[in-house]
């Protein structure tokens, strides 16, 4: 693919400097290494304190969901998953936009992504850890979660391969082993630059391990650019494939508001939108506490804000869509449900997931809010809050009034719900800060390579492939 | 499980087998209750010497009697190894011919109550039997006045020994206290025939019934039987004219009862006008219509109803019936026997008994001025006055007695208040007998020695009596209570057998001898039965008028202590825990009360707190309570909620009719739990039903009302037809909607109780439930139940999603769940159309545990579930697999039809659920399978169940049939 055939909403980017003022290679390396060589500041200690406690909450309320069963959340017969399954999705989507930067972006040449492809690979990898929690602490029987892993065992009992919770099992410890693999792959040469600067023995040991003993020779960048390379096209499918498969929960389903063809776009558009507005949310406030602003710069914040109304448009379009079919199919279970969504007892959640996915993002059409921080971040905040009320409308309202109207009911959150929720947000944090603090939270290799000067350059205007790195 | 044998088995001598139970029976109970100090009082025999009819692990059935609303009915009690584990109603007995009640089905649970009092007590501090025996007899010798009150249900042997124990002590007075009784009927019967007797109807040959505030199908009479003769004329026969056969129902009523869901025309009204519409109709079978047109005109009534219902009784003379409920007053059952006589009905639908089952009521009145100066013994045998006196204040004349004694299963609110409380040993550890109808005696035997320092109230008496008449050589002559049974039984109903100790054991072995014995209705006294219906009755035009009602399952408030029963949703609103004032929409609307609104009801300076329940159908001007709720003495487990509405009953001649009671809000609410929140069928093609009419115009009616089009199957077809294919058909049309199913389920199946909160949160556990539907009128719905269990679909959506293969589907096309397998990720239930599947939210058995002794009430042939677990209908798996398996090692393969029948489908008393075989080509249930009414519920979806329905086709008026249930499926309220 030619670069000028790449996605032509980057072309501001492409056109000025990707990092701004006058920066060379010493000063990037001292700009992003600076939160990993300096004692934590006292902001880093307030900010890890209040995540630490919502992630000890998180171990609290798991515990006491293994030890006293699930009647400790406000699950009950017609709805069976709540908000336990509505957080599992909602986890699953934010981990969808550091695959899309890391591995697609890259494919696609967009130099840009550098700024941000760490970061958002972290994002990745801590969200499939904390979605991962929801699938196990909600069986009913944790310590026997297992059984769902195809293990050879005495019985003879196999896995049931028709089951779609039994794809999400692969679907996504394959994610989330591909998307570790590919992030800590990139973490190598940082890792080593990392370890060359320590200056205490013990640092340079550990780094030194966790870099596997990089020296940089032309070898060793050549292995790893090939294995980038291949890790970016196996994650590519899998960005497509993970979210499809988490719909399939649903769209297999016989439920009314569940069983719909739409779902497996509809909910890769989804995760992309929630991840991309993550990922926004968090960078906004890492550039400006570890002083990355010229790194990451509002380029980068404008180019993701494209992304968030295209795919907010996405989202909304299939919206409309189940709507009408619901209609159209003139199957009256169907209609029901949507009836029911926008009119019955959880209206309110509806409501706040159109307007929030679809309604409010409208404003990224002016270019003064994409760019502008204090007016972008409440829009990427409340899609944050409406994608999750997304899952919430879908899982929920499904359920609770689905077929016969005899057993229909209302499904109203416990404390451990909400601590549960809460909690993992805080465990969340508390693992980007721990990264924010440990790891470089920019790729160095890879934005040296984007620095004025650091590449060739044949002739004016076109740039040779298979840059980015070195 | 085995079929109703007629000769169930019973041992060769009584002594050995009872000692063979005790010796079981004591390890288990003296392994529960440390404390108890049991002296069984015979020998005990080592069960190394098994005796030869029993097995280990095999069951034994034992008949038994059960009494419950007056009426005693046939138990049959299965015990494994000794210990009793299910409860049956008898085949062999002519009044419930095998059906049981809810309450019924839940002794099993009251046996192993832990609540139940261990020893007997004095002043709170525990006594010996000969201590009390010692005690009571001095008083007794001492007393120059002494009150014995009893319940109305003593059977004849205890009637004899309350009369020696009369004739042994002179200064005794015997009273009976009841408050859910028929002596307002019995008053009217006795003025209008000149006799002591009960009429009986005979619904199965009633082609026309008028209920006047009856609820003959819910609390009211002999409930088994009514709905056993009723539901015979609700199914269709076979071929186009089937439905001829149909009865039609009416009922007028106040209340909205399980009888009022049935009808084909229902008329709300309140009771004070009941007595106006039997005259109107009367009249109107003289040729005046004038009078039921006022009555139509002032209590808004559909005219054209009344006219067909008058029309109706006029021209199915000999084929109708009028029943009245037993809380209306006296004049108006007068007025219902002269109609009943002009219609023809004595002889053709109403026969006369004259062996009333249940003794005379005697007055509030008359207990009280007795007890007023002070009595020196008082003896209160199975009794609660404390708990249901009505108006209130039993306490006071109880502190006036010099000894009090109650005796009583529970340490209830009367026996506790008492000087000596005594545990009275359970319906499963008694011996008894009871006279259900002319000719037809039966028997209650233990079936597992007292589990408790207890003894049966008779045994007391009985050793009182001895007490006091020491010279007597007759009773000295018997050993107990079981001897004095015995020799009742000898010199009465056996007397003349050539062997009496054959005689005796036969009579065990079947539970009921005799025969009913037909009796013509004596004839009418007409003018003191005019004299006596002479209205009109007292009405109120600004107050409400108040009908206390029995809960259809705590019944007045005995069976409360019983976790299923308080669990059992009652039929109509569905509430669980509690009790409430029903009050119609437009009532409500007027008082401007919500649901759960709390109101104070004041009835002659008595006031009860009760939460307000908006209850669509209740007439307007009508409240509604349930009698039964707000014990406070069965420890807060299991008091559940609601209110003591005992102190509204009257003291009149109707008491639990009251003209006129005041309403005024109390301030606050009450959270009120219904199991099913919503009631409204949204149009939805699930209950389906059609008119006489409908069905005679094309018998496949409910074709037309599915949208089921021909699916194809991706995959091949699995092939059923090798060996069996279970299947289950339920008659819309002759299920009723009592619930004994959801009961018989639980306590084969080991359901658990989750309590009144968890019900709230929507997590109850019945594997079975009924649903209800209305639609219509909100002030007169239409009413169409449902029962729904698992479908145990061939292409079952849950198997699919259960990413452990913790369900899965068998050869025989059982939907089967595996409990061990399962982790419980609740995928099955969401993904299940029926909403069928139960899930433990959390431990629920281990919750409800206090005490080792309630392990014994689990049946052992069903896995007891943990927490995390996913369960739901098994179509009684283990009854089906102990039946092949008995079959298959007696050497034949074949099963015959009926061989098998899962819990809910024994104990129905309509005959509404056949299980079997569709491969038989015999079976019942592929009969059914090819009715012209039978559907699937959500056909459309292709999951194939193997639960098939027939539609219900219900019989209104043809002149009057715009006020009868829409045709197909309810419509949006």
């Amino acid at each position: 693919m030619t670069p000028e055939s790449a996605v032509v909403a980057v072309s501001s980017l492409e056109a000025g400097p990707l990092v701004l003022g006058e920066v060379d290679f010493r000063k990037l390396e001292d700009d992003i290494n600076r939160p990993l060589e300096s004692f934590p500041t006292r902001r880093w200690w307030i900010a890890i304190s209040c995540t630490g406690l919502l992630a000890a909450l998180f171990v609290y309320a798991f515990l006491h969901t293994v030890f006293t069963g699930i009647g400790a959340w406000g699950n009950n017969n017609p709805v069976g998953w709540a908000w336990d399954i509505t957080n599992f999705v909602f986890w699953i989507g934010i981990g969808h936009a550091g695959t899309l930067i890391s591995a697609i972006l890259f494919l696609l040449r967009q130099r840009w992504r550098t700024a941000i492809a760490r970061f958002a690979e972290a994002m990745t990898v801590f969200a499939v850890i904390c979605a991962l929690q929801f699938p196990l602490v909600h069986t009913g029987r944790p310590w026997l979660a297992y059984w769902l892993l195809p293990l050879p065992n005495a019985n003879g009992i196999w896995v049931n391969f028709r089951s779609p919770l039994l794809w999400d099992v692969f679907a996504v410890s394959t994610y989330g082993t591909v998307s570790f693999l590919f992030w800590y792959t990139g973490l190598l040469p940082d890792l080593a630059t990392v370890r060359d600067r320590a200056r205490h023995g013990l640092r340079r040991t550990i780094y030194g391990i966790l870099s596997l003993g990089w020296q940089g020779s032309n070898r060793a960048w050549s292995h790893y650019e090939k294995a980038y390379l291949l890790f970016a096209g196996l994650s590519t499918p899998l960005v497509l494939s993970v979210h499809s498969v988490v719909s399939f929960d649903f769209a297999t389903s016989v439920i009314p508001g569940w069983h719909a063809t739409i779902f497996p776009p509809y909910f890769v558009a989804g995760a992309i939108f929630s991840g991309f507005a993550m990922v926004a949310t968090l960078i906004v406030i890492m550039r400006k506490f570890f002083r990355l602003e010229h790194v990451v710069t509002e380029d980068h914040l404008d180019v993701m804000n494209r992304i968030i109304i295209a795919t907010s448009l996405m989202v909304g379009y299939a919206y409309a869509t189940e709507v009408f079919i619901a209609w159209y199919s003139g199957a009256a279970y169907e209609r029901y449900v949507f009836v029911n969504r926008a009119f019955g007892h959880y209206a309110w959640a509806y409501w706040t997931m159109v307007a929030c996915n679809v309604v409010i993002p409208q404003v990224l059409w002016i270019r003064k809010v994409r760019r502008t921080v204090l007016l972008l971040y409440p829009v990427v905040i409340l899609v944050n809050v409406g994608m999750w009320f997304e899952r919430f409308v879908i899982v929920v309202t499904s359920l609770h009034r689905d077929y016969l109207p005899s057993s229909w009911d209302v499904f109203s959150p416990t404390w451990v719900d909400v601590s549960l929720f809460v909690g993992s947000i805080g465990v969340f944090l508390t693992l980007m800060l721990l990264f924010a603090r440990f790891l470089p939270a920019v790729s160095l290799a890879e934005t040296k390579a984007i620095l004025p000067g650091s590449q060739p350059r044949a002739r004016q205007g076109a740039r040779p492939g298979g840059d980015g790195h070195g | 499980m085995k079929p109703e044998r007629p000769e169930v088995l019973a041992p060769p001598s009584e002594v050995s087998r009872r000692t063979a139970l005790q010796l079981l029976a004591a390890s288990a109970a003296l392994a529960a209750a440390p404390g108890c100090d049991r002296k069984p009082y015979r020998r005990i025999v080592s069960m190394a010497e098994t005796p030869e009819y029993q097995h280990p692990g095999e069951p034994l059935d034992y008949a038994s009697t059960w009494t419950e609303g007056q009426v005693p009915y046939g138990m049959m009690i299965r015990t494994l190894d000794g210990r009793p584990v299910k409860v049956e109603g008898l085949p062999g007995h002519p009044l419930n011919r095998g059906a049981s009640t809810a309450a019924m089905q839940a002794a099993i649970l009251s046996l192993y109550d832990p609540g139940r009092p261990r020893f007997p007590m004095r002043g709170g501090s525990r006594v010996t039997w000969a201590e009390v025996d010692e005690q009571v007899g001095e008083a007794l010798r001492a007393a120059r006045s002494v009150v014995l009150i009893t319940r109305a249900t003593l059977g004849p042997a205890e009637r004899s020994l309350v009369k020696r124990f009369l004739a042994a002590c002179p200064v005794a007075r015997h009273f009976v206290h009841e408050t859910v009784h028929d002596g307002p009927r019995r008053e009217a019967w006795r003025t209008a025939y000149g006799r002591d007797g009960a009429l009986r109807p005979c619904l199965e040959r009633a082609k026309v019934i008028l209920s006047v505030d009856a609820d003959f199908l819910g609390t009211d009479g002999a409930v088994l039987e009514a709905i056993a003769g009723f539901a015979a004329n609700r199914v269709v026969g076979e071929g186009a004219r089937g439905a001829e056969s149909l009865s039609r129902l009416y009922v007028a009523e106040s209340a909205m009862t399980v009888t009022g869901s049935n009808a084909d025309h229902r008329i709300p009204l309140r009771p004070s006008a009941s007595l106006a519409l039997v005259e109107g109709l009367r009249a109107a079978l003289a040729g005046d219509r004038g009078a039921l047109d006022r009555l139509a005109a002032q209590e808004g009534l559909d005219a054209k109803v009344l006219e067909g219902l008058a029309q109706d009784l006029a021209a199915r003379r000999g084929e109708a019936l009028v029943l009245a409920g037993s809380h209306l007053p006296p004049a108006v059952h007068a007025a219902v026997c002269l109609l009943n006589d002009e219609i023809g009905a004595p002889g053709a639908t109403l026969e006369w008994s004259d062996a009333a089952p249940a003794l005379a009521v005697d007055a509030p009145e008359a207990i009280s001025a007795a007890l007023a100066g002070g009595v020196d013994v008082l003896l209160l045998l199975g009794v609660n006055p404390v708990y249901d006196w009505p108006g209130g204040g039993f306490e006071e004349l109880l502190s006036g007695a010099g000894l009090s004694v109650g005796h009583g299963l529970f340490a209830d609110e009367t026996v506790g208040a008492c000087a000596l409380s005594l545990p009275s040993s359970h319906n499963l550890e008694s011996w008894n007998d009871a006279q259900a109808l002319a000719g037809v005696r039966s028997l209650c035997q233990p079936v597992i020695a007292p589990l408790h320092d207890a003894r049966q109230e008779a045994e007391s008496l009985l050793v009182w009596t001895k007490l006091l008449a020491p010279g007597d050589a007759g009773l000295a002559a018997l050993a107990d209570w079981h001897d004095y049974v015995r020799a009742e039984w000898l010199g009465g109903v056996l007397a003349g057998a050539a062997d009496a100790r054959l005689a005796w054991e036969d009579a065990l072995r079947q539970g009921v001898v005799g025969a009913p014995e037909r009796a013509a209705v004596p004839p009418l006294r007409r003018s003191e039965a005019e004299e006596l219906a002479r209205g009109p009755l007292e009405r109120t035009e600004g107050g409400l008028e108040l009908v206390l009602l029995p809960h259809h399952a705590l019944f007045d408030g005995r069976f409360a202590h019983s976790g299923w029963l308080q669990e059992f949703p009652e039929p109509v609103s569905k509430l669980v825990w509690d009790n409430a004032l029903a009050l119609g929409p437009a009532t409500a609307a007027r008082l401007a009360l919500a649901e759960g609104d709390l109101v104070e009801v004041r009835a002659e300076g008595r006031a009860v707190t009760l939460p307000v329940l908006v209850q669509p159908g209740v007439a307007r001007g009508v409240a509604v309570a349930t009698l039964g709720h707000g014990r406070r003495a069965l420890g807060a487990a299991r008091e559940g909620g609601g209110s003591n509405a005992a102190p509204l009953l009257g003291r009149g001649a109707a008491p639990r009719f009251r003209p006129e009671v005041q309403i005024s809000c109390a301030g606050g609410s009450r959270r009120l739990v219904r199991v099913q929140k919503t009631f409204d069928m949204h149009g939805r093609p699930i209950v389906l039903h059609g008119t006489r009419a409908d069905y005679e115009r094309d018998p496949r009616f409910v074709r037309e009302r599915l949208h089921a089009p021909a699916h194809a199957q991706l995959h091949g077809e699995y092939d059923y037809s090798l060996g069996h294919k279970w299947a289950l058909a339920v008659d819309l049309g002759a299920c009723v909607g009592c619930g004994a199913c959801m009961i018989a389920c639980q306590a084969e199946n080991n359901v658990p109780v989750v309590g009144k909160e968890e019900c709230a949160l929507g997590r109850e556990m019945h594997w079975l439930r009924l649903d209800r539907y209305e639609g219509g009128d909100p002030e007169n719905p239409h009413v169409y139940q449902q029962l729904m269990a698992c479908q145990h679909c061939d292409n079952a959506p849950c198997e699919s999603v259960c990413p452990v293969n913790a369900t899965a589907h068998s050869p025989e096309g059982l939907n089967e769940q595996i409990y061990n397998r399962c982790v419980g990720t609740r995928y099955c239930a969401n993904n299940c159309p029926y909403k069928v599947r139960r899930y433990n939210f959390y431990h629920y058995v281990k919750r409800n545990l206090s005490d080792a002794l309630q392990e014994l009430a689990f049946n052992p042939r069903v896995t007891v579930r943990s927490r995390g677990v996913m369960e739901k209908c098994t179509f009684c798996v283990q009854r089906i697999n102990e039946v092949k398996f008995r079959l298959k090692t007696a050497g034949t393969e074949s099963i015959p039809d009926g061989a098998i029948r899962p819990a809910c489908a024994q104990a129905c008393p309509a005959g509404a659920i056949v299980f079997g075989d569709v491969n038989d080509p015999e079976s019942k249930v592929r009969a059914a399978g090819a009715s012209p009414l039978a559907y699937r519920v959500l056909e459309e979806l292709n999951v194939r169940p193997a639960v098939f329905y027939l539609a219900r086709v219900t019989n209104p008026h043809p002149d009057a049939a715009a006020a009868a249930p829409p045709a197909g499926h309810g419509g949006p309220r």
